[in-house]
């Protein structure tokens, strides 16, 4: 919240050129061919709340795994891979596949389910 | 009458005199730091003024706050082999050594790590190992009694004392002397606060990548938030989440999880208990 | 939940209890808006018609006496009749039903040696035990899922161990409270395959909004089939990752409460879950039933339901969690 104040102060001023530019983020994560609103839709209908903070997902207040606000802005997916676009895909749909320790199972959905709900986070902060 | 009433309006007068000169002083403090005009280099050196308020501040400071070391009898307590054993993994890549350059990582750091031959004369046992224990604030020098136990760290200033009166060929020879010492970590941890739990935080670096309730520090998205801790079912997606089990965790996270991006950063098992007590207990 | 599953009074299952319910409903408001406006009409007619042109006496003797009169006897008749059909098992007709109120005619209690599909249902904070009497058997013993037939009515009998709950599947039948020392009855009926959602309707606490069930109505076959499978002890795993589930099973503390036929768990507190992989829901109708959710629940049921007597289970590593849901999912 300061950091936007902060950034909307340094926009005013720079408007009059006492104030240098600070650009905005380099790498923003986004998801090619997936569609934000109905990740949100999917996230709600599997219940993923049921283990996850999400932002702006009726009921999504779970405890069990981390909360997932922020996160195209996470480094890392799960703690344990970078965090790009298809790593999070693969993850959302098959978690167990890429750490077979993880608590996290894997849900039977389309390819295209985890597309949206990826997009969807990386949209929803 | 009118003496009274000119007498009023000169507090008026030097009331909105000293607002408009802290006003006109914070604006030029944001322009200087919103325009970006004061470099953040290492390669551009403080005023001279400047520099010399730092420099004397640090002895200020430092002489206050290490009045309330007491000495121990270092011939007792102390072993030069172990503290030059701990010079040499911790500080002379920083500092070097009579006829040792410092490596690069001690050569670009402004303020420059002193060289401490000189240091080491002048300065009494007392204030060399607070500044040693607890680091120096705004420089590249860490508090080292995580890293060190107290023993060790008196050995280190035993030996502090003693380098500036080695030659080369007695530093050599102790050099030799010392191949098989290694520095001595703590075993112990000074009894729990918070306070002294959100200081082992910082001194592990857990802050860097963890945001973590209570403590100010950077807003950082590498590790997950760990504010509301103890309500989170699983450590790591991997362990229930249980004192003993986070504990274990920060001890030695690599061991636990194959694929976990958090290393192990030898938190010592006792700094662990304090940590995970701290993450369990804070939201009450 | 699926939003599909009929919960309304508005859309009664067909030949059901609520469709009964809903005709008696349509009747009286369609009836009383006809008497409104007859009324209106004749007040009007009072006002601005000369006084001698009404025949005052054959008024009072016609629309005073004999009109309530009958209707009101017509109607007594009539939801005398629905009562009865909601609650009794037997005839369906409305003259019969009416008659057997007073005890003329075959109200002769239907016991499940006739055929009669009983089942208990035992209302718990915040869960329902599902009791299937199978007479000269052993009880098929589930919860929260109630699946009957399209053929016949079943009879719930209705009672709880703690407090007062009702049980309510609004598109199938009205509410019938659940008290505490008493067992009430419930006749459930409609021809019409579904998933229909019950709930508890009576607040029993901080999780009433979390006790519901989902009642299933399937063909005759389908039903003797399900219930077949629900009368049998579950399989043991033969698949390593499912034993390892099984084994978390053991090695934690869910067999203190909940039975799984064919194993050694035996707990009676929880609910049944030996065929826990076949439910519409987890949780009483809180939570769709997959892996994730079973998962989810485990390991934060207090997370979903604060306060009920499921605990958060810090017992499981992440992989015997998973490998523990994917074992009770498979419980088919």
């Amino acid at each position: 919240m300061a950091g936007r104040m902060f950034r909307f102060i340094g926009l005013l001023l720079t408007s009059s050129w006492l104030v240098a530019c600070i650009p905005g983020r380099d790498y923003e994560p986004r998801i090619i061919g997936g569609d934000p609103d109905q990740g949100r839709e999917a996230l709600a209908r599997y219940e993923c709340g049921v283990c996850h903070v999400i932002p702006g997902v009726p009921d999504a207040i779970g405890k069990t795994g981390p909360a997932l606000d922020n996160y195209s802005r996470r480094s890392y997916v799960a703690g344990k891979f970078p965090n790009e676009p298809e790593v999070l895909v693969r993850w959302i749909a098959d978690a167990p596949a890429m750490a077979p320790q993880t608590a996290m199972p894997a849900i039977a959905m389309s390819d295209k389910e985890a597309r949206d709900m990826a997009a969807y986070l990386y949209e929803s902060d | 009458m009118r003496t009274g009433i000119a007498h009023r309006h000169k507090a008026l007068f030097m009331t909105i005199g000293a607002v408009a000169l802290v006003l006109i002083g914070a604006g030029a403090g944001a322009v200087i730091l919103l325009s970006g005009a004061y470099s953040t280099a290492a390669t551009k050196q403080h005023f001279g003024i400047t520099y010399r308020i730092l420099e004397q501040g640090l002895r200020f400071s430092v002489a206050r706050y290490a009045d309330k070391i007491v000495v121990p009898d270092l011939d007792r307590v102390a072993n030069v082999k172990v503290g030059y054993a701990c010079y040499r993994q911790y500080c002379q890549q920083c500092h070097g050594a009579p006829g040792v350059a410092r490596d690069p990582l001690g050569r670009g750091q402004l303020p420059s790590p002193s060289s401490l031959s000189e240091s080491a004369r002048d300065w009494p046992e007392a204030h060399l190992f607070y500044v040693t224990a607890k680091g120096v604030r705004m420089s590249g020098m860490p508090a080292w009694e995580f890293r060190i136990s107290t023993d060790g760290l008196w050995s280190t200033v035993a030996y502090l004392k003693a380098m500036p009166f080695l030659t080369k060929e007695e530093h050599r020879k102790l050099d030799t002397s010392a191949t098989a010492e290694s520095c001595p970590a703590p075993t112990t941890a000074p009894s729990y606060s918070r306070e002294t739990t959100q200081v082992m935080f910082r001194q592990y670096a857990c802050d860097n990548c963890h945001i973590i309730g209570g403590m100010v520090g950077p807003k950082t998205h590498i590790g997950p938030s760990l504010e509301k801790w103890r309500e989170r079912r699983y450590i790591a997606g991997v362990l229930p989440n249980t004192h003993d089990n986070l504990v274990r965790w920060i001890v030695a996270p690599q061991e636990i999880s194959a694929h976990t991006m958090m290393p192990d950063l030898d938190v010592i098992e006792p700094h662990a208990q304090h940590m995970a007590r701290y993450l369990m207990t804070m939201d009450e | 939940m699926e939003s599909s599953h009929s919960a309304s009074v508005l859309h009664p299952a067909s030949d059901s209890g609520a469709a009964l319910i809903d005709q008696l409903g349509t009747a009286l408001y369609v009836g009383g808006a006809i008497i409104f406006v007859v009324v209106m009409a004749l007040a009007i007619y009072g006002v601005f018609a000369k006084a001698r042109a009404i025949n005052a006496r054959g008024w009072i003797l016609g629309g005073g006496l004999a009109f309530p009169i009958v209707t009101l006897t017509v109607l007594l008749m009539y939801s005398l009749a629905v009562g009865n059909g909601l609650n009794a098992i037997g005839s369906s007709n409305a003259l019969q039903l009416f008659l057997e109120c007073f005890g003329i005619g075959d109200a002769r209690e239907r016991t499940p040696a006739d055929g009669l599909l009983r089942v208990h249902v035992v209302g718990k904070q915040w869960w329902w035990e599902v009791r299937y009497e199978q007479p000269g058997r052993q009880e098929v013993i589930l919860a929260n899922e109630i699946r009957m037939p399209t053929d016949r009515a079943v009879e719930l009998v209705l009672s709880t161990t703690d407090v007062i709950h009702s049980f309510w599947a609004p598109s199938l039948a009205g509410k019938v409270d659940m008290i505490p020392g008493r067992t009430t009855r419930l006749r459930l009926q409609t021809s019409e395959e579904g998933t229909f959602r019950a709930l508890c309707a009576e607040y029993c606490g901080g999780q009433h909004a979390l006790m519901a069930l989902y009642v299933v109505t399937q063909e005759t076959t389908d039903f003797d089939a399900w219930l077949a499978s629900q009368a049998r002890p579950a399989n043991e795993p033969t698949d390593p990752f499912l034993k390892t589930g099984y084994d978390a099973f053991f090695r934690g503390e869910c067999h203190e409460c909940h039975t799984i036929r064919g194993t050694p768990a035996e707990g009676t507190s929880g609910p049944d879950l030996t065929h826990v992989g076949s439910r519409k829901s987890l949780a009483a109708g809180t939570l769709n039933n997959h892996i994730g959710t079973m998962a989810g629940w485990i390991a934060g049921a207090q997370d979903v339901k604060p306060g009920n007597k499921m605990p958060s289970s810090l017992a499981y590593s992440g992989v015997e969690l998973r490998a523990l849901s994917a074992w009770l999912g498979s419980l088919e």
